[in-house]
């Protein structure tokens, strides 16, 4: 393919793709339509058929990795519009996100370990379950591998998503607080995305649980970092 | 003046997406010139917030814009995940170990938090069975 083209190809491709995942998600509403996943199927399919190289990729996407930066401060408008609820209930998030992030970071180092996957890997695995912006931020101060770190985050957000409608039907959860803590601290954005389909507050409080989340591991970086030296 | 082009921007959720996209460019340049440490996307969204609290953004001129990208968020996604074209060995054995791994602590973070959220919200609001 020509090179002046082929950034073009490779973002029509995606958008195309993603057009269709979502057709086809509105019309068969389970988890392995999820857009995100086909998406990826698609564009993956198509780029180990073609034999494109992940740098060829990002030429024509790399546009659509920075749009994650404008999606993130979108998250100021549902926390504005639930100002009244999160000033009368931030305790309750602190609390929640403390408890998220120590399970998320130790259960990810211990499993991990238990599975004899080498430090390299497991310091790739330690933010996985913050936001992408944020889990980067933190792989570049503690180590690790970047692509690899954005990987698990996003496939965390997938396991997370669907592994949560699960869960809600598992466990009484009376509150829509924890429903919306759950997806947000476990599942980051695309949990955001579904705890949205649940409820306005559920869909809140989940970003900002996935917000405070991601503050609280690029706070702890240092530490950690000097804790695995 | 800018009472037409609040009535504009308030119908189009394209238009306020680039907008907010804008303040966000705005926001990264200068993340990058003062070399801040906090990722230009967080910084943004507590400007807009601020902007918002403060009444000096009226919500409707940008709340659909923000519902736009919120709602298309995954998208922005894909590109991370085709990292796995340059670590084809993740396809294997250590990849799947990795899912595992993935698999065993969100379980265990979301059920963990859930249950942290919704005891401590129970009983803060006094309702303790």
């Amino acid at each position: 393919m020509s090179g002046n083209l082929q950034p073009l190809f490779w973002a029509a491709v995606t958008l195309g793709s993603y057009g269709l995942a979502l057709a086809l998600h509105h019309r068969h509403p389970r988890w392995w339509t999820s857009p995100l996943l086909m998406t990826w199927a698609l564009c993956f399919a198509l780029a180990l058929t073609l034999h494109t190289t992940y740098r060829e990729y990002l030429r024509g996407t790399g546009w659509l990795v920075a749009m994650l930066g404008p999606a993130t401060m979108a998250f100021a408008m549902p926390i504005y519009a639930q100002r009244q609820l999160i000033r009368r209930h931030w305790p309750v998030l602190v609390i929640g996100v403390a408890a998220g992030s120590t399970i998320a970071f130790a259960s990810s180092w211990l499993l991990a370990w238990a599975l004899g996957l080498p430090f390299g890997l497991r310091v790739s695995l330690l933010p996985r379950s913050v936001t992408t912006p944020f889990a980067l931020a933190f792989a570049g101060r503690v180590g690790g591998i970047p692509e690899l770190t954005a990987t698990c985050v996003v496939v965390t957000g997938l396991v997370g998503a669907s592994m949560g409608e699960l869960l809600l039907k598992w466990m009484p959860l009376r509150s829509a607080f924890a429903r919306g803590a759950m997806f947000g601290m476990g599942a980051h954005a695309v949990g955001t995305a579904k705890a949205r389909q649940l409820g306005e507050v559920e869909g809140s409080v989940a970003g900002l649980t996935m917000i405070l989340a991601g503050l609280v591991s690029v706070l702890a970086a240092p530490v950690i970092a000097l804790c695995l030296r | 003046m800018l009472r037409k082009y609040g009535i504009i921007l308030r119908r189009s959720s394209w238009l306020q997406a680039l907008a907010l996209t804008g303040l966000w460019g705005l926001c990264a340049r200068v993340v990058h010139v003062l070399a801040l440490p906090v990722p230009s996307g967080i910084l943004a969204m507590a400007v807009l917030l601020a902007l918002l609290l403060g009444g000096g953004l009226p919500a409707p001129w940008v709340r659909r814009g923000a519902a736009g990208l919120l709602d298309h968020m995954v998208l922005f996604f894909v590109p991370a995940v085709m990292a796995l074209l340059n670590h084809r060995e993740l396809l294997g054995m250590v990849g799947f170990k990795l899912f595992a791994v993935i698999v065993g602590s969100t379980l265990g973070v979301m059920a963990g938090t859930a249950l942290v959220v919704d005891a401590s919200f129970r009983w803060r609001q006094g309702d303790v069975r």
